[in-house]
């Protein structure tokens, strides 16, 4: 019954769909070697000088609102590319100065929404996701191939579906770079914050473009296909009509000269 | 006269504060940053308010905090508030609208402006702007963000500019600075810089007596050598240069230097200070 209230009384409270009054404004996600949110909103003097030497353009600077004028990161439109030269520049240690080593970094937390990437509803619910008019079933990993701390902050788990590891910093290249669109199956929680289902929120603040994993299931699109229906679908993907041959103009060698 | 070399440095600094981010986007590092802070050659030079407010939000004293802030300081403690004076781009936006301020007054309303400042005196301006500095620190105490930061009318004139080169956009906060400059060209002249600006008021607090400072040769005159009272008049600040030199609002802008013609009882105004009497 608490549960409920509390519930209840956060839908009322926190506005959640509108970024302009949800509390992903006041915890962005910070540059790299950012100290916590509350001493980094009192040491940041606004100066603007991580934004100034930012070399991929990736640091923002939040608008109107209690954060003003204080840098964040928006990865759905670019992602930090951990190259670290804003960590020297901060003047007041709002970003850690001694902090070089990508590797460190905790800007926040990588989470893959299995209900949306294309590799988890393959592999675990046999789905073709539909995109444009098109049925396109892949197995993609383009958050696998494109992480530059590949192997330590995300795996391909069975060598088929990534899972993020601990050792994810939260850059956000693989947010970048996720091709499911309109909401991207790979997102980055900031560090310190609160709610995970908000997540990639402030990309989302146009409401058509807004589509959650609950009204995806509802429209049935998520929900796995069993028996008739699976077998049908899988039948619908055709292969070559016949095996194809290779001619080969030289013979293959059967043993090499030297070898036992 | 101080007035071209006034605005040689007025309109280079200004000029900087497009300049910089323009070098930066070409990659040459030498110097960075905005005038909330800036790093000129390796040389981190910060806003001493806005490193006080950090000081004071966050609770902490730290080492790169403090370097930041002590040449600004020491500039204040050795040449008094050359900063808003002589280089402070806002000042400079200010000094332009109180300029067209007057030529509007002279050629179209064909009146004699007088110059009406709002809390016109030193105490109350003073007591105004310390008054604004401190509940903008408690503020900033309180609720844990460097408040006063968002009006910081000369910082936020350099963000803009960097803003503007960069992305070629403007934030909200240009409003900010254009609504000062409507403000002092309508209805109070010359308000943010007597009145409110924490720059000016946290600066003015580093001043020794061997400060540089403007006076007569004579020690404390009481009246204006000339009856025009020419220095009062040419004084942004609305102080009595002959006598107020010393005051915590003068910034060294030489005006009343220039406007001087010498009188006969206590000699021609003059910068004093390093020694005490020079």
């Amino acid at each position: 019954m608490t549960c409920n209230i509390t519930d209840f009384l956060q839908r009322i409270f926190s506005f959640r769909e509108d970024p302009l009054t949800s509390n992903y404004r006041e915890n962005r996600l910070r540059p790299p070697g950012a100290v916590d949110e509350k001493r980094f909103m009192a040491l940041c003097i606004r100066c603007n000088r991580c934004l100034e030497v930012c070399p991929y353009n990736c640091i923002r600077r939040a608008g109107l609102g209690r954060s003003i004028g204080t840098p964040y990161v928006l990865p759905e439109q670019k992602a930090c590319y951990l190259c670290m030269a804003c960590c020297r520049l901060c003047p007041t240690g709002a970003l850690d100065k001694l902090l070089n080593n990508p590797e460190q970094v905790v800007m926040g937390k990588a989470r893959i929404d299995p209900t949306i990437c294309y590799s988890h509803l393959f592999l675990e619910h046999d789905i073709l996701p539909e995109t444009a008019g098109k049925r396109i079933g892949a197995l993609c990993n383009t958050c696998y191939n494109v992480c530059p701390l590949a192997d330590k902050a995300i795996a391909l788990k069975n060598n088929l579906s990534p899972v993020i590891l601990d050792g994810c910093v939260g850059c956000g290249i693989c947010v970048e770079r996720c091709p499911t669109r309109p909401r991207r199956a790979v997102n980055v929680i900031p560090a310190g914050m609160g709610r995970v289902d908000e997540a990639g929120f402030y990309f989302r603040k146009a409401r058509k473009h807004y589509e959650t994993a609950v009204s995806a299931e509802r429209r049935g699109a998520a929900q796995p296909l069993t028996g008739e229906k699976l077998l049908e679908m899988k039948s619908k993907i055709e292969g070559p009509p016949e095996a194809p041959k290779f001619q080969f103009p030289y013979e293959t060698p059967k043993g090499i000269e030297g070898w036992d | 006269m101080y007035r071209p070399y006034r605005r040689v440095v007025q309109i280079s600094v200004f000029a900087a504060m497009f300049l910089i981010p323009v070098l930066n986007l070409y990659e040459i590092y030498a110097v960075t940053g905005t005038f909330y802070a800036i790093n000129i050659g390796g040389l981190g030079i910060a806003d001493p308010v806005v490193i006080f407010q950090a000081i004071f939000a966050s609770g902490e004293l730290t080492v790169p905090l403090l370097t930041a802030a002590i040449f600004p300081v020491f500039l204040a403690l050795l040449l008094g508030r050359v900063w808003c004076g002589w280089m402070c781009p806002y000042h400079l936006l200010a000094d332009a609208a109180a300029w067209l301020r007057g030529l509007f007054a002279r050629r179209l309303l064909r009146i004699e402006t007088r110059q009406g400042l709002p809390l016109s005196g030193a105490l109350p301006a003073n007591t105004c702007r310390f008054g604004f500095l401190i509940a903008g620190t408690i503020a900033a105490g309180a609720i844990g963000i460097p408040v006063l930061n968002y009006f910081n009318a000369p910082a936020i004139s350099s963000t803009e500019a960097m803003i503007f080169v960069k992305e070629r956009s403007l934030s909200l906060e240009f409003g900010f600075i254009a609504l000062l400059l409507l403000l002092e060209l309508s209805i109070l002249p010359r308000f943010w810089c007597r009145l409110f600006c924490p720059t000016g008021a946290f600066v003015s607090l580093f001043r020794t007596r061997f400060t540089l400072h403007v006076g007569a040769d004579s020690k404390t005159p009481k009246a204006p050598c000339c009856k025009e009272n020419l220095c009062s008049l040419a004084c942004p600040m609305g102080l009595k240069p002959f006598r107020e030199g010393t005051n915590l609002l003068c910034t060294n802008c030489a005006r009343c230097i220039d406007a001087c013609r010498g009188g006969s009882s206590h000699g021609r105004l003059r910068f004093k200070g390093f020694s005490g009497q020079r």
